[in-house]
């Protein structure tokens, strides 16, 4: 695992302890609740229902730590207090916190397999994720010395679109494509993605469908492009992959010179992480 | 059943749990006289059972049909994979293949749909206009929120859903 990859809240060791706690704690409570009782101790059984209470309480955090959230899993210490709130008698507090030990046991199973691992620091939105951190390196000495307004206008621009703002990503791209005149290796290839970012967006903002011709990146440029051009794409796969590069191309443009802009680049990252995405 | 212009459509659930009382109640009324003097408010109370669903059914439909119009103008036609976080609260349209329905019965259908870039959730607080079955190619006008309003992956709140082309039979 690379310190990209880390979990941003516990590590794996941890997260293990705390899926076997769930189950020991819950059953084991209930478990010593009855051993007491065959010797003689008849304490008021509810008591015991504490270990089915830290038990949803950890299973609630493991969820709590996953991009994607369980409901089911989070509500669980609601369930535990409204089961538990109320003394029972023996019999039906056993059956009761056992039933209880069972339900979290399964919904850790489910959590474990539906609901994904507990989130990285990249796929919080704290940390570079490996493959975009790759293609920045890959690309990042082309971009050296661009100026570090137009790298804030290639934060700005990938932001807005990310946002939604077509309108406003294609104003910004276009007055920054003007602007990008500095004598720089790669300046056209800049100014080619900024136009690229704004022929989309306004496309999309007007709801359009696709022209037939459109500006694209010259063979010369493949490789700065994050995604190679395949030959066996359509028509739209080609149309699209040619954003998609445009946009991740502002991206490293924007990394690699605007380390103000950090911060606002971080928190699209899964917007960039699907545009890389096959 | 339709109330001016609007299509009211009630669920199954709101159905069985309508007949369910219903022969609960002719039951206990055969067996109970008490049941019996009661019956001027059990059977209206019965109705409500029915009428409810209704009424909440056509001021949803209605309010959805005001909306339908306004989303239509504001909507952006994006693709799926454009569909990120960020873009809570912007109004989108987007066209894919039913993979799944879900809670159809229950009149808040769930879709999963899915284009060349991707799939996503799509949630419907209403029936929709068409019956809309999986491999049906629609499009959908409706607002991207978070699956749990505050923490969750991203879905769209649909308000239209119209199948551009049915599933083959």
């Amino acid at each position: 695992m690379t310190i990209e990859d880390k979990p941003l809240h516990i590590d794996r060791k941890t997260e293990r302890y705390l899926e076997i706690a769930i189950p020991v704690a819950s059953f084991g409570a209930t478990l010593i609740g009855i051993l007491l009782w065959m010797l003689g101790f008849e304490i008021n059984f509810q008591f015991f229902a504490v270990g089915c209470i830290i038990g949803s309480c950890l299973l609630t955090y493991l969820a709590w730590i996953r991009p994607k959230k369980d409901i089911v899993a989070l509500s669980t210490p609601i369930y535990a207090i409204i089961f538990f709130v109320v003394p029972t008698e023996y019999s039906v507090g056993v059956t009761l916190q056992l039933l209880y030990s069972v339900s979290l046991t399964i919904l850790l199973i489910r959590l474990k397999y539906r609901f994904g691992a507990p989130g990285t620091a990249a796929a919080m939105g704290k940390q570079l994720a490996d493959s975009i951190k790759t293609y920045i390196e890959q690309t990042s000495s082309s971009f050296t010395g661009v100026r570090p307004d137009t790298a804030h206008d290639a934060a700005v621009v990938f932001v807005q679109f990310a946002h939604g703002e077509y309108r406003e990503a294609a104003r910004r791209a276009v007055a920054a494509a003007i602007g990008q005149m500095e004598d720089v290796g790669q300046a056209a290839t800049i100014v080619r993605a900024f136009s690229i970012v704004k022929e989309h967006s306004i496309l999309i903002d007007k709801s359009l469908p696709r022209p037939l011709t459109y500006e694209v990146f010259r063979p010369e440029e493949y490789g700065l492009l994050a995604k190679p051009q395949l030959p066996a794409y359509d028509d739209d796969h080609e149309f699209y992959a040619v954003l998609d590069n445009a946009l991740l191309l502002l991206l490293s443009v924007a990394w690699t010179n605007s380390e103000d802009d950090r911060p606002h680049l971080l928190a699209c990252q899964t917007f960039a992480l699907k545009l890389l995405d096959e | 059943m339709k109330i001016g212009k609007v299509n009211v459509k009630v669920s199954i659930v709101a159905i069985a749990v309508f007949v369910f009382f219903t022969i609960l109640l002719l039951v206990t009324s055969i067996y109970n006289p008490e049941v019996r003097s009661q019956l001027i408010w059990l059977i209206p109370g019965l109705f409500m059972l029915l009428v409810i669903p209704i009424a909440l059914n056509y001021m949803s439909r209605s309010e959805y049909a005001d909306l339908e119009p306004l989303y239509e103008v504001q909507a952006k036609s994006v693709r799926i994979k454009l569909i990120n976080e960020s873009m809570v609260g912007k109004v989108v349209r987007v066209e894919g293949v039913v993979e799944q329905v879900h809670f159809q019965f229950l009149n808040r259908p769930q879709y999963t749909v899915a284009d060349r870039s991707g799939a996503i959730s799509v949630k419907m607080f209403t029936s929709p206009n068409e019956d809309v079955k999986v491999n049906d190619i629609v499009e959908i006008l409706g607002q991207v929120i978070k699956r749990y309003i505050v923490t969750g992956d991203p879905v769209i709140n649909c308000v239209s859903i119209r199948k551009k082309i049915k599933a083959p039979e």
